[in-house]
């Protein structure tokens, strides 16, 4: 009992010690990297005084104007909406006709989701090569055959999302009451049950984005120019500009994301859930 | 009868491009890399996955193990502790949704950014390497630099920690304050109670999450690629022998090396869902 008082004062103590070093040790790498890419003063130059001085975001004007950069993007762009809709065309039906259909099939078709899993990019990679390089040369010749690929990736979480959805709005149920009263299927389809998949659809479609933006070794052993590989090549001739790119993107990536968890929490969809 | 047709070409025509989808782009790659591993210079043998497994492959192999055993025991504990830490924590009120969110974001955050981040931080020129130096550390006397082993744990511990935070929050919440009481009226100290109820509960979720931490480690490429390419890692010797550095003779290794890779992930993900299936049992109910 004479052991209480001190606990009690104690363990928020720790609590907060914990929080407050976890914070440092997610934050100092975002500031080191925006200081030296928005600051223009040498890191052995650096002095309390000097803190405030040139700070600029010239470095981060001439990366995105770069010609090649420019172009990587333009091509990340395209890959970036290619892969959603191939992965909303394929998986969108899969979960719907799964779910308020053949609810039996579910875990077959979970498992057959998740294999991308088992095959990472940097195991796949030496399969496609030994198969598309040699069956299709002409299909690994475009960048954009990375499309299929991401497609495939984003699938594991983007399955989850759409499978989360059609649980959260009881779709089974909306489909068997639309049925009862007399609704055809196409109907069922376009007037109940897509309209409320609005938010997990737009959740899929951030959760592929993000991979996209951040996926390199795929391309990068492809030897294909992406905004992630040009990033890397970009930073070996402009070190400060790169970094500055670097940053740009991966805010760009928190945002898509942050918009994920926002989708999800609206539709009562909570993000940890759909960790698994 | 009518209906049960109709249901079945549904079926179909939902099914017809998810599985030729996954068929064209995975499976088939995935079953030339297996058969061309066992079947090194056209004949059946096991000689391609027994020579990934030796020399300088094994060594590889060895120091992937090690460098994602570190990443997920560190990342597995410190990413548990952050979640039982804000467990029962209401104040300050964003702390929790801002908390979910940044996991969200930072456990997909490998990649190049995240090894220019620390290239920054605890590089030669980082800020942090400056800031120890100041009070007379130099961190790389301890193993901290981008190049090395521990810098590249410290730098996977951006992702691990999160990733391990999202997984294991779903078991933490699960641990209802009404055993707590319950244990507490029945005269157990908070030790005891952590003792039998609380660890033997979280311990299947948090092995589960650590594999989860481990595959993530050990198929993670272009963060270790940025930082030093030079690393004897698995997924570095893979690149290495990609970009045909390649003696007569040894075109399969690659396949091999992957081969085991992909069996190792099969082990790992299949005994990770084993023990997430034991934690749903209770966390749902």
């Amino acid at each position: 009992m004479s052991a209480t008082p001190t606990r009690r004062i104690a363990l928020p103590a720790v609590r907060g010690g914990y929080l407050i070093l976890i914070g440092i040790y997610f934050l100092l790498p975002l500031l080191a990297m925006a200081r030296f890419a928005f600051q223009n003063v040498p890191m052995a130059l650096l002095t309390p005084e000097k803190l405030l001085a040139g700070w600029s975001v010239s470095g981060l004007w001439t990366a995105i104007t770069d010609p090649q950069v420019m172009s990587a993007t333009w091509t990340s762009v395209q890959i970036v909406a290619l892969s959603i809709v191939l992965n909303l065309v394929i998986l969108v039906p899969v979960a719907i006709v799964t779910e308020v259909r053949n609810p039996a099939l579910r875990p077959l078709i979970n498992a057959l989701t998740l294999l991308p899993w088992v095959i990472p990019p940097i195991a796949l990679v030496v399969g496609v090569a030994a198969t598309f390089r040699v069956a299709a040369p002409w299909f690994l010749a475009s960048t954009l055959s990375l499309v299929p690929f991401y497609a495939l990736w984003a699938m594991p979480f983007t399955y989850r999302v759409l499978d989360a959805g059609l649980q959260a709005i009881n779709a089974r149920t909306l489909y068997e009451a639309a049925r009862g009263m007399g609704a055809s299927f196409p109907t069922i389809i376009f007037k109940v049950i897509l309209p409320n998949m609005r938010a997990s659809m737009i959740a899929s479609a951030a959760l592929t984005a993000a991979l996209v933006l951040g996926e390199f070794a795929f391309a990068s052993l492809l030897l294909k120019s992406t905004l992630p590989t040009e990033m890397v090549t970009y930073q070996g001739s402009d070190p400060r500009g790169g970094l500055a790119l670097a940053l740009f993107v991966m805010v760009v990536t928190a945002v898509i994301l942050g918009l994920v968890v926002k989708a999800m929490r609206r539709q009562g969809i909570n993000f940890q859930a759909s960790g698994f | 009868m009518k209906i049960l047709n109709r249901s079945n070409r549904l079926g179909l025509i939902v099914a017809t491009p998810f599985v030729a989808f996954l068929l064209l782009f995975l499976i088939y790659p995935t079953i030339v890399i297996l058969y061309k591993a066992f079947t090194p210079g056209g004949t059946f043998g096991f000689d391609a996955m027994t020579r990934a497994l030796s020399g300088s492959y094994l060594t590889g192999f060895i120091s992937s193990t090690k460098l994602s055993i570190a990443s997920a025991l560190i990342g597995g504990v410190l990413g548990l502790l952050l979640a039982l830490t804000v467990k029962g924590m209401t104040r300050p009120r964003w702390l929790h949704t801002t908390l979910d969110a940044w996991s969200a974001v930072a456990s997909q955050l490998g990649g190049v950014p995240l090894a220019f981040a620390f290239i920054a931080t605890i590089g030669t020129q980082g800020l942090l390497t400056k800031l120890l130096m100041q009070i007379g550390i130099v961190p790389s006397d301890y193993g901290l630099s981008v190049s090395g082993f521990w810098g590249l744990v410290f730098v996977y511990l951006y992702f691990q920690i999160p990733l391990m935070f999202l997984v294991m929050m779903p078991a933490v919440n699960g641990l209802r304050q009404t055993w707590r009481e319950a244990a507490l009226i029945a005269g157990a100290s908070p030790t005891r109670y952590w003792r039998s109820v609380g660890i033997p509960l979280l311990i299947p979720a948090a092995l589960g999450g650590m594999l989860l931490l481990f595959v993530n480690s050990f198929t993670a490429y272009s963060t270790a690629a940025v930082l030093n390419a030079s690393l004897d890692i698995v997924p570095l010797q893979i690149r290495f022998l990609l970009q045909g550095n390649v003696i007569t003779g040894e075109e399969d290794l690659a396949n091999a090396i992957v081969a085991w890779v992909i069996l190792l992930l099969l082990v790992s993900l299949t005994v990770m869902t084993i023990l997430q299936r034991r934690t749903l049992r209770w966390t749902r109910s």
